[in-house]
């Protein structure tokens, strides 16, 4: 039998074998069903009930009066007025709960229009201040225009809102983005990117965690003297590859199977994300540069994992390709909201940053065909020599024992070694 | 022919030589003794023969052949460092080495039970290696060595650690394999395990083979320079006998005299029977472990 799908299988079986791997995964499905629902579990917390204001009785008056038939003409009330005898009275009644926050009006002359101050319990990122903010607004506009006595064809005129359209441009035949597609676009790139991020570290850490152990345990002269090194670290990649997507499936299939119910669909919609209007093109990408990332750090962690003899001293050898895969995550992360800087063009050549920064450039913008091409052209030539390369580094490696080996050091044994 | 020939290798590591123009043959059930100091190049010479490394210069032929995949199936290798998957089943570990040197699942499973039976510990199957004890280990590590029936095997250091009965056990099972035609390279600190098991020895010291042959040649270059000596009594002015070097009295009666040449023994016969009875009497031959030390020793100045 194939010696390859010899180490293959085991790999496989040891770890779908393993306790903790398992129960990992089982609770991150767990979560993933739960973020599957979050659409739904949100739109219910943002219930449609309006939040109860407070307000002095008897001052003010026109001000109450104009807000409450403001607030009346909305679909879905967001703000329900209640009156209180005194503004003591109303932070009693704040304290008791049975208000969210209440609104006091000092006068301010020179503006001509008083000025309203919203207390609550908590300052920080009150929406029911903005919407007082736009209530009073229009109560002002009203009163001033009641005044003016304008015409009915100017007061439409006056209340109807400017729109600015959003569109991409495209260079190709097709039509750009709408906004939807766009949202859609940055939500599915961010869902991706994250999702790509950690299953090149788990895997990749996996792998140099599972050689540094074999080596340490020594059962590494063992195998070394029965299959080729080669044979077996492109075994254990491929094992550990088999096991990840397993996983990868079973998680994205949690979360999937979850958002594609209808009442979360409508809740998605609602916030302006259309899962309907994702891009199959941006999906066969996201695999795509999985793939490649996944092999480009892959057989980087198996080589540092074979240089290193105790599992011990495991975390600081891999520390740089974890700050490299760091680095193209935040350069990435910081590229959703400029994605057209010439930055994320530049790093997305460089062929660690590439399955992260070209995967974001075409979820995003529109490169031209032979950037995408040179991208990955650069990427898959750098997967093949550091492949080959990290191939050496594990044929020597492996059977290095002591300190971990300097650079100078490696490059001397693999010369003796002639490999 | 022979099974394993091992022609004039040279190995550097940088400008650190650590084999040296090194030869040995081993036939078809022979036990072949690799000895030397701890550096003198044994684990290097495995190597290249294992084929973990290649010679820079010089030749390993198997059965006449050289290195290739096919030999792999073939070599069985007991590393000095003992190594098994902790958390993983005996059986599991066992048949997955099996299968790597080229086994179906299902011989190897009827070997790993034959085995098993044949050290008594049937009931290890489906234990984890970690809940084993040390000596248990390495039965299961020989188990891992042996199990493809192979032609030549490799063992290094393969009864540190045990107890007199499991040392015991694994002898009789190393002398087994070798009435059974398998060859075997055996490296070994303890000197009487090599002059009960091996015909041939190698002693490196430095890289370098100081001494090499059947171990009854190597006996007989070294002169016999120990005598024992024992009576009910005790034995007066034995160091002024002509020839003797040495006197050294055993706390349980009787003495070990170092002597220039075996000749003197007469005249120590003579000195002691003038006193009284001799219960004991005897020039020893030397001991391999004499040889060594002499050996090492005299290319250490």
């Amino acid at each position: 039998m194939n010696s390859l799908w010899t180490v293959m299988s085991f790999t496989m079986r040891t770890k779908l074998r393993n306790k903790a791997f398992v129960i990992t995964t089982v609770v991150l499905a767990i979560l993933l069903v739960v973020v599957g629902n979050l659409p739904t579990l949100l739109s219910k917390l943002d219930s449609d009930k309006a939040t109860k204001v407070g307000y002095v009785q008897g001052v003010h008056d026109e001000l109450i009066q104009g807000l409450t038939a403001f607030y009346a003409g909305q679909e879905k009330p967001e703000v329900q007025l209640i009156g209180g005898a005194s503004e003591d009275a109303l932070k009693e009644t704040l304290e008791d709960g049975d208000i969210k926050g209440f609104v006091t009006f000092a006068d301010n002359a020179s503006v001509g229009f008083p000025d309203a101050t919203y207390h609550a319990k908590s300052s920080l990122g009150s929406s029911t201040a903005q919407s007082l903010t736009v209530g009073l607004q229009v109560v002002k506009n009203q009163l001033v225009l009641k005044d003016l006595n304008p015409s009915e064809q100017q007061l439409s005129l006056l209340n109807a809102t400017v729109t600015v359209n959003q569109e991409q441009v495209r260079f190709t035949n097709d039509a750009g983005k709408t906004p939807e597609e766009e949202g859609t676009a940055i939500g599915l790139t961010y869902v991706l990117l994250v999702l790509l991020f950690m299953a090149v570290m788990i895997t990749g850490q996996l792998i140099a965690t599972e050689i540094t152990a074999e080596k340490s345990s020594r059962v590494m002269e063992i195998i070394v003297t029965s299959v080729s090194p080669l044979k077996q670290m492109f075994g254990k990649i491929l094992g550990t590859f088999a096991v990840g997507i397993l996983q990868m499936i079973v998680l994205v299939g949690a979360l999937v199977l979850n958002l594609v119910q209808q009442n979360n669909l409508d809740a998605l919609k609602d916030m302006g994300l259309d899962l309907g209007a994702i891009d199959p093109k941006l999906i066969a990408f996201a695999v795509f540069f999985y793939l490649t990332g996944f092999f480009l750090y892959a057989t980087l962690f198996a080589a540092v994992g074979s240089i290193v003899s105790r599992t011990e001293d495991l975390g600081q050898a891999i520390l740089p390709i974890t700050m490299l895969t760091l680095a193209g995550f935040y350069i990435a992360i910081f590229g959703i909201t400029h994605p057209e800087s010439s930055v994320i063009t530049i790093c997305s050549y460089i062929p660690f940053f590439a399955p992260f920064l070209m995967f974001l450039r075409i979820g995003l913008t529109e490169p031209s065909v032979w950037e995408v091409l040179l991208s990955v052209g650069i990427l898959l030539a750098s997967i093949i020599v550091i492949g080959w390369i990290s191939a050496k580094i594990y044929r020597t490696g492996v059977l290095m024992y002591g300190k971990r080996p300097s650079f100078k050091e490696l490059i001397k044994a693999m010369k003796a070694y002639k490999v | 022919m022979s099974v394993l020939k091992v022609d004039n290798i040279v190995k550097n590591y940088g400008d650190k030589r650590a084999v040296n123009k090194l030869s040995f043959e081993v036939q078809e059930g022979e036990i072949y003794g690799l000895l030397g100091a701890n550096g003198a190049g044994k684990t290097t010479t495995m190597r290249m023969v294992l084929g973990l490394i290649l010679p820079d210069e010089g030749d390993i032929r198997y059965n006449g052949k050289g290195y290739s995949k096919e030999q792999l199936s073939m070599l069985g290798y007991l590393p000095e460092e003992r190594g098994m998957y902790p958390k993983l089943k005996v059986s599991d570990q066992i048949i997955y080495l099996a299968e790597l040197r080229g086994m179906s699942r299902k011989d190897a499973d009827k070997n790993l039970k034959y085995w098993l039976d044949r050290f008594q510990v049937p009931e290890y199957y489906n234990k984890k290696v970690e809940e084993l004890s040390k000596g248990n280990q390495q039965k299961i590590q020989f188990i891992a060595a042996v199990i493809h029936k192979p032609r030549i095997v490799i063992m290094d250091e393969a009864f540190s650690g045990l107890d007199p009965v499991n040392v015991e056990l694994l002898k009789s099972t190393v002398k087994e394999l070798r009435d059974e035609g398998t060859s075997i390279v055996f490296s070994t600190h303890r000197m009487e395990h090599v002059e009960e098991l091996c015909r041939n020895i190698t002693i490196m010291h430095r890289s370098n083979p100081v001494l090499q042959g059947s171990i009854k040649d190597i006996k007989k270059k070294f002169p016999q320079e120990r005598i024992i000596i024992a009576s009910d009594g005790a034995i007066e002015g034995l160091d002024s006998v002509s020839g003797v070097k040495q006197v050294i009295r055993h706390e349980h009666g009787g003495y070990e005299l170092k002597v220039d040449s075996p000749y003197a023994g007469q005249k120590i016969l003579q000195h002691a029977l003038a006193q009284g009875p001799i219960t004991r009497f005897e020039i020893m031959e030397p001991t391999l472990n004499e040889i060594f030390i002499k050996t090492v020793g005299e290319h250490n100045e």
